[in-house]
């Protein structure tokens, strides 16, 4: 299988229709380690689209998709089922915040762990000293992780009554703690006031820089996109438009139309 | 010493050692010797709605079916001591594998599908087993029902009904200690998750008919752990017993009591089941109406206390607590 070089993500082609809709149709772009890329678009776009194909909630008609697992391996994801994909260190927050609302924090976070668990159902029910010390030793880890999120205070109180900034860091914590190596962030912005995204944005650099994970962000808000990314694919109407840096982007005249609609003004 | 006092663990055992006075309560004549019977079968069913909450409260999925499974598990371990004449551990085995594996046979084909009709396909095979026990009277003896003896354990200690109820106090705390166990781990993280949201659980890596399966397989499990006590301590099984209405009497056990609450179960099955039994049947009116009782609790309970009547508890807890709180000052 082709090697990626430096790449951690490859997509080829990527094409699904619902009918006669072409949602997706011929996109393809890479993402980079240690990169935070964007993928924008206006409503509609298949940006969501794209990234359930790529996690395997949707499976494509057609392209390839290359992932360089945790283990440096190149994987074909078309091969993989969706709940095969945490393990190979791919891993996606949900735009509204999917926790349980009755679980505790860290019993939230600890569901991010769940592939990594050697002990059996047996070892479980009868408390068996390798089920212990693996709990034990993971309970650590999501407490160190919701530390990072500065949220470790909260580790014991259910999700359920917690405010909606807090469940986000809460649902990225989840996702940290599969050790992945792309994270997906489905609109991470979305129902952060101005305070709350400024922070978002320091988190998502600072998780880059000390985790060594690249970023997949999928974003309505402009500021947080240009302000993080390293590079942004823009797609409308599930077809590439272009990809650069955020001011190359800008400066793309088929972006502009396809967000501000200047064809239309220059045709009037 | 504190640490000690909030083990959980040590909180079912506890539990267990209290239960077990009972039948010295009632040599010494405080209560009825029928109490012990009542309270012994209600524990019984505690095992099965403790199976029917791993399925319905942690994982969200309805099942109509724990009865039928229940009875299956009774006529099998009645058919093996007495016709096959095995022994009591063999045939407990035995009869509670091959109802699991039977379950889940059918959890591999019905739990593709969700909701309301898994609750038809289990009510289904619950009724396709009843109707069994009625036909094939060579094995379950037909509508006249087949009879069991109070077993002896490794072929020399002979229970009695007291022995009995003792061995079913210490199979009850065992399976509380093991569901706490599962439940508090992995395994009740990620049905947790499953019925929280199924793309999130995926997401995570949870494989949503595998942890179905493990869900089904439990139940089952348990309700056939309830039917072999139920046959060799209340000792016969009629056809008439296995009806759909024992699989709802599950139900309400857990939903009065408490879904995902383990002592919620003790409580729901003790409500459903004993209370009638010992107080309501008192009570001349009452004794007609005991099985109103439930239809009006369950309506309570939703209105006042939607997470099940053991959160009652912790509200009288607070409450008292409030209350001292109040006279310190």
């Amino acid at each position: 299988m082709e090697n990626l070089n430096g790449l951690v993500l490859k997509v080829d082609a990527l094409s699904i229709a619902f009918g006669g809709l072409k949602a997706v149709d011929n996109l393809s772009f890479d993402i980079k380690e240690n990169e935070v890329f964007g993928l924008i678009g206006p409503n509609g776009a298949g940006k969501t689209t794209a990234f359930n194909c790529i996690t395997q909630f949707y499976k494509p008609n057609s392209g390839t998709l290359l992932f360089k697992g945790r283990d440096e391996q190149v994987h074909d994801l078309q091969k993989k089922k969706v709940h095969e994909i945490i393990k190979l260190g791919l891993v996606r927050t949900f735009q509204n915040v999917e926790l349980i609302r009755e679980l505790s924090v860290i019993d939230n976070v600890l569901i991010g762990a769940h592939v990594d668990f050697i002990s059996t159902i047996i070892d479980q029910a009868f408390r068996l000293p390798r089920a212990r010390r693996e709990e034990k030793a993971l309970r650590k880890e999501a407490l160190r992780i919701l530390g990072v999120l500065g949220i470790e205070d909260r580790a014991l109180l259910p999700a359920g009554g917690q405010p909606y900034g807090v469940l986000k860091k809460v649902e990225f914590a989840r996702a940290l703690m599969s050790n992945p190596r792309l994270i997906i962030l489905d609109e991470p912005a979305a129902g952060l006031n101005d305070s709350e995204t400024i922070e978002l944005a320091k988190l998502i650099r600072k998780l880059r820089d000390e985790l060594g994970c690249s970023i997949l962000l999928v974003e309505h808000d402009m500021r947080l996109v240009m302000d993080v990314c390293d590079r942004i694919c823009a797609i409308s109407f599930g077809k590439f438009l272009a990809v650069g840096t955020p001011k190359e982007i800008k400066e793309n005249r088929d972006v502009q139309i396809a967000y501000l609609g200047i064809e239309v003004e220059a045709n009037a | 010493m504190k640490k000690l006092i909030k083990n959980p663990h040590l909180h079912f055992i506890f539990l267990g050692l209290l239960l077990m006075i009972v039948p010295k309560l009632a040599e010494m004549g405080l209560f009825k010797v029928s109490y012990v019977t009542t309270l012994g079968g209600t524990f019984i069913l505690a095992i099965a709605a403790l199976g029917l909450n791993i399925l319905l409260g942690f994982s969200g999925l309805v099942s109509l079916g724990t009865a039928g499974f229940m009875g299956l598990a009774a006529y099998l371990s009645a058919y093996f001591t007495v016709d096959l004449g095995l022994s009591f551990e063999l045939s407990l085995i035995l009869a509670v594998v091959i109802p699991t594996i039977v379950g889940i046979l059918v959890g591999l084909v019905s739990l593709k599908i969700e909701g309301i009709y898994l609750a038809i396909a289990t009510l289904a095979v619950s009724e396709i087993l009843r109707k069994t026990f009625e036909e094939f009277d060579f094995f379950t003896g037909g509508f006249s029902g087949k009879t069991a003896s109070y077993p002896t354990l490794l072929g020399t200690y002979e229970l009695d009904r007291a022995g009995m109820y003792y061995f079913v106090v210490a199979v009850l705390i065992i399976v509380m200690l093991i569901t706490y166990n599962m439940m508090n781990g992995r395994l009740g993280r990620a049905l947790n998750a499953m019925r929280g949201s199924e793309a999130a659980s995926q997401a995570m890596g949870v494989n949503l008919l595998n942890h179905r399966l493990i869900a089904f397989a439990l139940a089952t499990m348990y309700a056939s752990i309830a039917g072999v006590l139920y046959v060799h301590f209340i000792k016969y099984s009629y056809p008439s017993i296995w009806t759909l209405k024992l699989s709802l009497d599950f139900l309400a056990m857990i939903v009065i009591g408490g879904l995902r609450s383990i002592y919620g179960t003790l409580l729901g099955a003790f409500i459903v089941f004993a209370v009638p039994d010992l107080f309501l049947k008192q009570i001349p009116f009452f004794s007609e109406m005991s099985y109103v009782l439930n239809g009006v609790l369950i309506i309570l309970v939703i209105i006042f206390y939607p997470n099940g009547l053991i959160n009652m508890f912790a509200d009288i807890k607070r409450l008292f607590n409030k209350l001292s709180k109040g006279e310190g000052k």
